[in-house]
């Protein structure tokens, strides 16, 4: 009888060091998965300890992860923004477009051209009820579809300013890399210190409940597609200072798997009500350490997709191990 | 009220948005290629002896006068890259030039679109059809219905998987894998035969890619074994890949000889990563296939060693075989194109005839 009790023991302990494992690798899997992949390339990959190398990755990154904010929001407030690739596209458009006024004013269009994407996403989401994947699936093609019309092919950039934005930096970083930390602090604060965060969780969580509370349940969601659609039309605007062209066709293709990608192995939950922003950034960051690697190491780019699929596994096991209990 | 605002608040949004569209300005374009510039159609390369032909005898149909006929042409992708803009514009010209009633499609990189336009084109009379393919399977219900009209087809620059002289009359493009031997001709010259080189390859699974690849890296290997291709890895055709591929190349292999793009978009997306490097014109060779303004440009300022050209101006060609064809004459049912090449040698006299 005994042993019998004491093995149910064991068994329940195992049982709780396995959820405590899970627990801890959906908390910090992440970070330790960049950890490992560093320590990976500083041993194997030629060059990989150098400035050169650390800038190169933080502006390759940049773009990613911009997006990724964005998307972190949608997603926090149990939505998703597919769009997302379409806006930095619909961006490099209307930068072309504008460029003769000055990267500025160029900018300010693109970012109310998103915000425009985001209003649409936001009103079909939340006034006329459409699910946000067929909502922001629909701002996808149409997106892009409006951007190929206003800049039917790609557009060289000459603008010394816009170029010197691209490949300039501030005490050796890379403005595109310095947005992304200002707008990393920005949407964390907006997350974790605002009445506008709190109110999007308590949305992710349940919007039933939230509406019954007497939040602006509509509001807030129309808002969070517009913070999206600015975020990547920013992204759009620093992708297309970096190539020194604007290229509507294939800026931004697949952007909106990366960024999920980023959110979800980040750590933040599809199933909303909860935005981990520290997590996405070491999400994004170790989707760009893993492409970099598998390049580097003149891998076959088909491996690159499969190392991919494998990390989205391992995230989307542990959070569902976390559901459960 | 509030409601109301809110409302007014979009509308605001997006009326800016569309009234500012009216004043768009961008930048003024300088080095956009002036009209007059020199339309260097193809030429046929030498047929080789005993190279199969096609005349009207064999494909069934009657005579035609091509100055009286309709033309239908189907293109198959968005006219977004130079490559295409100049394919649509060379067979519009040529059928302007002739005085041809011209019908024309687009199917936007989609297959199923590209057969029913092909169908519309024959439903509205084309007599004769020119088809760029998108893809070289699935053709058999658009062939099965020209060849009940005897409507003869010429395709260009990608081939179809069909019997020529049966299903269509010939094809008219660029031997890629030729194309691949001349860069690597152009590597060996610039880099004296030794030393590291990188592909960048064009999109997995395409039928391009894979013969610029085969023609490059046999010839390689065969001309100069010192020559050795040390990294190969995709920039699916875009810039932007290219760039992102050689920032990484660059960093784990500073000391690279030359890198070879399989098309010249990638291969300015590597001269963006190279400057950003900090590295020289003419540091690394880069050779790159197309032909396109902006590439040739590169070789002038001494970014790029040499570009392969792979001609897209189809008209003049595609138009004299469907008239040499329609008298009753012998057309070749493979009709290989003559690809120039620019090198530092003419970049500057013959920049005018890229496109």
């Amino acid at each position: 009888m005994t042993e019998v009790a004491e093995a149910a023991g064991t068994r329940r302990r195992t049982g709780r060091e396995r959820t405590r494992l899970t627990a801890w690798l959906q908390e910090y899997g992440v970070y330790a998965g960049v950890v490992v992949l560093l320590l990976f390339n500083t041993v194997f990959t030629e060059h990989f300890l150098s400035a050169e190398n650390f800038r190169t990755q933080a502006v390759q990154v940049a773009p990613i992860l911009i997006v990724a904010l964005g998307m972190a929001l949608a997603i926090g407030s149990e939505g998703i923004d597919l769009s997302v690739g379409s806006v930095m596209a619909l961006s490099t458009s209307l930068v072309a477009l504008y460029l003769g006024y000055g990267p500025w004013v160029a900018l300010l269009v693109a970012v109310v051209g998103g915000a425009a994407v985001g209003l649409v996403n936001g009103s079909l989401i939340a006034h006329i009820g459409v699910q946000p994947i067929v909502a922001t699936l629909a701002l996808m093609v149409g997106g892009r579809g409006l951007a190929l019309v206003l800049l039917p092919q790609l557009e060289d950039v000459r603008d010394p300013g816009m170029r010197a934005l691209g490949s300039g930096d501030l005490l050796g970083v890379p403005y595109p890399a310095l947005v992304a930390v200002v707008l990393v602090l920005l949407v964390g604060f907006t997350v974790r210190r605002t009445t506008f965060g709190r109110q999007l969780l308590a949305i992710g969580d349940s919007r039933p409940a939230a509406r019954l509370a007497g939040l602006p349940v509509r509001r807030v969601l129309i808002c969070v597609y517009v913070c999206s659609g600015v975020l990547a039309a920013v992204a759009g605007f620093l992708a297309t200072a970096r190539l020194q062209a604007s290229d509507p066709t294939s800026l931004g293709t697949l952007m909106e798997l990366s960024a999920i990608t980023a959110v979800v192995v980040g750590g933040t939950p599809l199933s909303g009500g909860r935005v981990r922003v520290g997590g996405t950034v070491a999400g994004a960051v170790l989707i760009q350490l893993l492409t970099a690697t598998l390049i580097k190491h003149d891998l076959p780019p088909s491996w690159t997709q499969l190392a991919q699929a494998v990390v989205i596994v391992v995230a989307v096991y542990a959070a569902r191990e976390r559901g459960k209990r | 009220m509030k409601p109301f605002v809110r409302r007014l608040s979009a509308t605001a949004l997006l009326t800016t948005l569309t009234l500012t569209l009216g004043c768009a300005k961008g930048e003024d374009d300088t080095s956009a290629p002036s009209k007059g510039a020199k339309d260097s159609g193809q030429v046929a390369a030498e047929p080789t002896a005993g190279a199969k032909s096609c005349d009207l005898a064999a494909y069934g149909g009657k005579k035609l006068d091509l100055a009286n006929a309709t033309v239908g042409f189907s293109q198959s992708e968005k006219e977004a890259n130079p490559f295409r803009i100049a394919e649509t514009a060379s067979v519009k010209a040529e059928a302007k030039k002739r005085g041809i009633k011209l019908l024309t499609a687009n199917a936007q990189s989609q297959f199923s679109k590209q057969i029913s336009d092909v169908q519309d084109l024959i439903a509205k009379g084309a007599d004769l059809l020119v088809i760029a393919p998108l893809n070289s399977d699935g053709w058999e219900p658009v062939l099965k219905q020209a060849a009940a009209k005897k409507i003869p087809i010429v395709t260009v620059d990608r081939k179809i998987n069909a019997k020529a002289c049966e299903d269509y009359v010939s094809f008219i493009g660029s031997d890629f894998v030729e194309q691949g031997r001349r860069a690597a001709d152009q590597m060996i010259k610039a880099t004296g035969g030794s030393g590291q080189v990188a592909i960048l390859l064009g999109t997995p699974g395409n039928n391009v890619t894979t013969e610029r690849t085969k023609g490059f890296t046999e010839r390689l290997a065969r001309k100069a074994p010192k020559l050795k291709v040390v990294f190969k890895q995709t920039g699916e055709f875009a810039r932007e890949k290219g760039q992102q591929v050689t920032e990484q190349l660059i960093q784990s292999k500073p000391d690279i000889d030359g890198i070879y793009a399989e098309n010249d978009e990638m291969g300015l997306g590597a001269v963006n990563a190279l400057k950003g490097a900090g590295k020289k014109p003419g540091e690394v060779k880069i050779v790159t296939v197309d032909g396109t303004r902006n590439a040739v440009q590169g070789i002038v300022d001494k970014w790029i060693y040499g570009v392969v050209e792979s001609n897209p101006r189809f008209g003049p060609l595609a138009f004299q075989t469907l008239e040499d064809f329609g008298k009753g004459g012998k057309v070749g049912q493979s009709i290989v194109i003559k690809d120039s090449a620019y090198t530092p040698a003419n970049a500057e006299r013959d920049l005018s005839k890229a496109f």
